[in-house]
């Protein structure tokens, strides 16, 4: 069991003030939407908990820990963020494989995670073929490689069909049922809706809301009006 | 830092591009050696074989930007995200891409010397002059060669870490050993001038014991080129453990 814990985060790209004194805590065994507007320090936020950028102020614990303490980062943290990347020339088996190699992962792993996201016909095949679903379900392999206790996904619906979205949601419903920890940052409130046991509202670099998804009410129309009151009233 | 360097060797022996870069060495040892011969090269004249060898350290500019593409490269794929969310302790990271690009390095180098060997070989037969591998001098050229293709790694490697843009870094490392260098040596005399970077790998490359006009003995080429080489290598580490991978 291993909580996100964020206290009083700061952090300002030169005179951009990104984030500005955010808190809130992502619980285990449950799914925490990660809410927000275009610039509002979610995607900031989430990098400095994996330690891709370092903090002005405040902390950013996982299981009470820094990410860069973690003694193995990939068991304990899978993330899938928007910007990462694939060398168009790899193959994808051997994009996890690299991965794998770093974080003493066995191979047969890789080849568990492959079936999972369904990209086992695909595994011998180069990125650059590949459509935006399957990157995004290449970027989900990844984060589920080390069968990690944190889940820390960014748009992880993006480019998926039908079917697919689906099959996450079962997969992110699972996970939290399994104990683990998972946190969403998604746009798609719908999608949110559906699957969140709470959620954090963030705009203007602040939490605006954290709490259960009941509090808001967890219809489709609630969400979206209480989000858009929440984050138009930023200052 | 056993697996880090196995993550590296992979990450370098599931892509093609970074070995075509590397075969591009041997290529041009071959042409180098060849546009000397056919340009008038005194196959006779024992100085004309140490010029043949020589070759190798001008190969060497592949793997300089071979080295580039260890950082800068992850960067412009967007890879070097992932790579440091496996390993936090980045300096680790540049210690292992050190350790992979310098050996990779070393085996383009001993590549180009064995072209350069055969081609100068089969080039001085055919014009019926001798080449004499066991001439200390060709060993010495051809180790420089090598050192200078090792160096030259490390120091990409460093160049990549610093300025994380391939493209910018590339550009820059060309332009700095076509115009910077020959400039400043305008500018404060080859007496300054055989302390920069290229001149020393010339030095390491091709010089004789006591050192050609204008550049420094062998031996301190090898010192100068291999401080550089530390010099950008700690740099880069410091500078990679701060920056905000956004």
């Amino acid at each position: 069991m291993a909580e996100v814990e964020v206290r009083d985060l700061a952090k300002n790209f030169g005179r951009v003030a990104a984030v500005r004194g955010m808190s809130f805590t992502a619980r285990a065994g449950k799914v925490t939407g990660f809410l927000g507007p275009n610039g509002s320090g979610k995607t900031t936020t989430l990098r400095i908990v994996l330690g891709l950028v370092r903090a002005d102020a405040g902390t950013a614990l996982i299981g009470g820990v820094p990410y860069g303490r973690l003694a193995r980062p990939r068991h304990t943290v899978g993330a899938m963020l928007e910007a990462t990347g694939f060398h168009p020339g790899r193959r994808a088996r051997d994009h996890l494989r690299v991965i794998a190699d770093a974080a003493g992962i066995p191979g047969r792993r890789v080849d568990e995670v492959l079936a999972q996201v369904d990209l086992t016909s695909a595994a011998r095949r180069r990125v650059r073929g590949f459509s935006l679903g399957m990157h995004q379900r290449l970027g989900l392999a990844t984060a589920l490689l080390g069968d990690p206790r944190v889940l820390l996904l960014d748009e992880p619906a993006n480019g998926l069909d039908p079917a697919g979205i689906a099959w996450l949601r079962g997969l992110l419903r699972s996970l939290a049922d399994e104990g683990r920890t998972v946190i969403v940052a998604s746009h798609v409130l719908s999608e949110v809706a559906q699957t969140a046991d709470h959620v954090v509202i963030v705009s203007a670099g602040q939490v605006r809301f954290a709490g259960p998804l009941d509090e808001i009410g967890s219809t489709n129309n609630a969400l979206e009006s209480a989000f858009l009151k929440l984050t138009a009233a930023a200052g | 830092m056993l697996p880090l360097i196995r993550s590296e060797f992979r990450k370098l022996s599931t892509v093609r591009s970074p070995w075509l870069l590397l075969a591009a060495g041997p290529l041009l040892v071959v042409a180098g050696v060849t546009g000397l011969v056919q340009s008038g090269g005194n196959v006779h004249d024992p100085a004309t074989a140490g010029k043949a060898l020589a070759h190798v350290t001008l190969a060497a500019l592949f793997t300089l930007i071979f080295g580039i593409f260890a950082v800068a490269g992850e960067y412009r794929h967007g890879t070097v995200t992932d790579t440091f969310l496996s390993t936090p302790a980045r300096g680790r990271v540049v210690a292992a891409k050190l350790a992979v690009y310098g050996s990779a390095g070393a085996v383009a180098g001993l590549v180009s010397a064995a072209a350069a060997v055969a081609v100068t070989a089969a080039w001085w037969s055919a014009k019926g002059g001798s080449f004499q591998l066991s001439a200390a001098d060709s060993w010495r050229v051809l180790a420089g060669g090598v050192a200078v293709n090792i160096a030259f790694a490390a120091i990409g490697v460093g160049v990549g870490a610093l300025l994380r843009n391939l493209a910018v870094a590339i550009a820059a490392a060309l332009a700095w050993i076509a115009l910077v260098e020959g400039i400043a040596g305008q500018l404060v005399g080859t007496g300054l001038a055989r302390w920069l970077p290229f001149s020393a790998s010339e030095a390491l490359g091709r010089a004789n014991m006591t050192g050609t006009a204008g550049f420094l003995p062998q031996w301190g080429g090898g010192l100068v080129l291999a401080g550089y080489a530390i010099a950008f290598a700690a740099t880069a580490m410091v500078t990679t453990l701060r920056h905000d991978v956004t």
